[in-house]
């Protein structure tokens, strides 16, 4: 492990019973860097992220984190780090101060230091004014920004945070994206897991892609969508809208199709060869072209070239994949 | 190991402010004592001091167990076991600061039972000192057991029933409401087993004054011990439980 390391990950696996939940992950994280593992619900981010910081073990495979093996210094690992789950995890019961001096406790923050250190964390997160209150009247943006405080009252190197945007509403998201990137633009390594593309693309500065378990590929956003800009993208759209997915991929020269609201995007090797079929398409279905326009990639599309999955894979939340894993089950 | 010991405290003193209050730990800890006391003793003749440190053991029993019946399975459904998972605090730790949380309640809750029983008994407490340090002693190992029985648990609803259907056991087979030499050899032989007999056997000692060194040491080693075996097995289990 280079001294430049935060995270290097050699060949994690785990498996729950039969089914292989991480499959030999391997990849490395440096210091100050903003990462991501993105990937669809289901596919071993959390899993991941649970083995890292300690919360179950890996069947096989190593791990460093802070420059100390989970296996054997699980302890001094988790000095260093700090971790915001997808679900609160703090006490209902108590208030927010109180949580936080109990996670300074546990963290051997000094005791002159918790109070000042709480203090400050609530004002920054904007809580401070609810600190008496108990945290399960909170509203979930709250609960996730008093988690993040709550992983960040020990200072640690490193910010492990799970899905931290699922489920919040567009402002308390913003913020909370706003506020991870503050945090990397002070010096701490983010390691942050998502299946919003977008928000990958937008935040990390490298992307591990994780399907099915496996790391398929990691690399920064842009040079994942260099690796399909050979592929160029029509998006079209047409008046009336109608689901037209199977026919625009029956076209020549036309590889694959997605809808993106009432648009269309057509991936092909040579735009210029599909723009005539496309009008002699509108023309023959009776169809108005609203727009048509070449995009270059986007990390979505990077990603669905990648994993063969499509976009609306990524948009399933997690509940419904458990609905799902259990009706199959069942 | 003074860090561990002082997080261990933390631990037991944020379950003191989350858990003390809980419905079941009111309805198990503060009354079954005295329900089984009143189904099973009254009116049967029976020594008063061995109704006292009866009474008193269970109530230790009950307070120190029941704590942890509804902290543990709790804590891992909804998730907050996690935050100590993944703070730098070992699983012997853990298991350390739950079962100090659970000593506090069954503490308070044999005082409790003291200060009411021993009065209106009639009866004399011949050695404070001895008693406390058998109360203290007995609910660190019943608090240990609580923590061991509902570490495989992930809510309350699947932990309680086994964790009241062994301390139910252990009040009739360790000298509570039967005397233990009065049982049957191979019910004797299970009752010198268990951790509530000997916490018996401790207190009826410092209620009487009438004390056999030898059989208090070995009561006070034989608590130690469950102590002891109780947490490993608990930490076995969690552990278990990450894999």
């Amino acid at each position: 492990m280079s001294p430049e390391s935060a995270v290097k990950v050699s060949n994690l696996t785990k498996y729950y019973g039969d089914l292989l939940a991480v499959d030999h992950a391997s990849f490395e994280v440096c210091r100050g860097e903003f990462f991501g593992l993105l990937g669809p619900n289901g596919a071993g981010k959390t899993t991941t992220i649970r083995m890292l910081t300690g919360q179950t073990r890996p069947t096989s495979g190593n791990a460093v984190v802070a420059g100390s093996d989970i296996a054997h210094q699980p302890i001094k690992a988790k000095e260093r780090v700090g971790v915001v789950p997808e679900v609160s995890n703090l006490y209902d019961e108590m208030s927010a101060w109180d949580n936080l001096i109990f996670t300074a406790q546990l963290y051997d923050v000094p005791k002159d230091e918790r109070d000042k250190r709480a203090k400050e964390l609530l004002e920054l997160f904007g809580l401070y004014e609810r600190q008496k209150d108990r945290v399960g009247v909170f509203s979930r943006g709250m609960k996730r920004r008093l988690t993040i405080a709550a992983a960040l009252i020990h200072r640690p190197d490193i910010l492990f945070l799970d899905e931290p945007t699922t489920g919040l509403d567009v402002q308390s998201g913003r913020m909370i994206r706003n506020l991870i990137k503050e945090l990397n633009e002070s010096g701490t390594t983010i390691f942050l897991t998502t299946h919003y593309i977008e928000e990958a693309d937008q935040l990390c500065q490298r992307v591990a892609i994780i399907n099915q378990g496996k790391i398929i590929a990691v690399d920064n956003p842009e040079k994942l969508k260099a690796t399909i800009e050979e592929h160029h993208i029509i998006e079209v759209s047409f008046s009336p809208v109608k689901d037209l997915n199977d026919k625009l991929r029956s076209l020549k020269h036309v590889s694959s199709v997605s809808r993106v609201g009432d648009k269309f995007r057509l991936h092909a090797e040579d735009a210029s060869e599909v723009v005539p079929i496309l009008i002699d398409f509108g023309r023959e279905n009776n169809l108005r072209i609203m727009s048509i326009n070449t995009l270059k990639p986007s990390l979505e599309d990077a990603f669905v070239q990648i994993t063969g999955l499509s976009p609306e894979v990524m948009a399933t939340e997690k509940d419904q994949v458990r609905r799902e894993k259990s009706a199959s089950v069942g | 190991m003074s860090k561990s010991i002082i997080k261990a405290v933390h631990i037991a003193k944020k379950d003191a402010k989350i858990y003390f209050f809980k419905w079941p730990n009111i309805t198990f800890g503060l009354s079954l004592p005295a329900i089984i006391y009143l189904a099973f003793s009254v009116g049967k003749p029976t020594e008063i001091s061995s109704t006292v440190s009866g009474l008193v053991a269970m109530a230790a029993l009950f307070g120190a167990g029941a704590i942890q019946s509804v902290a543990l399975p709790l804590e891992r459904a909804t998730g907050t076991f996690d935050r100590l998972l993944t703070a730098p605090v070992s699983l012997t730790t853990i298991v350390i600061g739950k079962a100090l949380g659970g000593l506090f309640f069954g503490i308070v809750l044999s005082i409790a039972y003291s200060l009411i029983v021993i009065p209106f008994s009639g009866t004399t407490l011949t050695n404070p000192f001895l008693f406390t340090f058998g109360v203290v002693l007995s609910a660190y190992a019943f608090s240990a057991l609580g923590v061991c029985i509902s570490a495989p648990f992930r809510d309350i609803p699947e932990a309680m029933p086994p964790a009241t259907l062994i301390r139910v056991a252990m009040v009739f087979l360790s000298g509570v409401l039967i005397p233990v030499a009065t049982l049957p050899s191979f019910l004797q032989t299970i009752a010198h087993l268990l951790p509530l007999t000997y916490a018996v056997d401790m207190l009826q000692q410092a209620m009487t004054g009438q004390i056999a060194a030898q059989l208090l040491l070995l009561d006070a080693l034989a608590l130690v011990a469950f102590s002891f075996f109780f947490s490993v097995i608990a930490v076995l289990i969690l552990r278990r439980t990450l894999h």
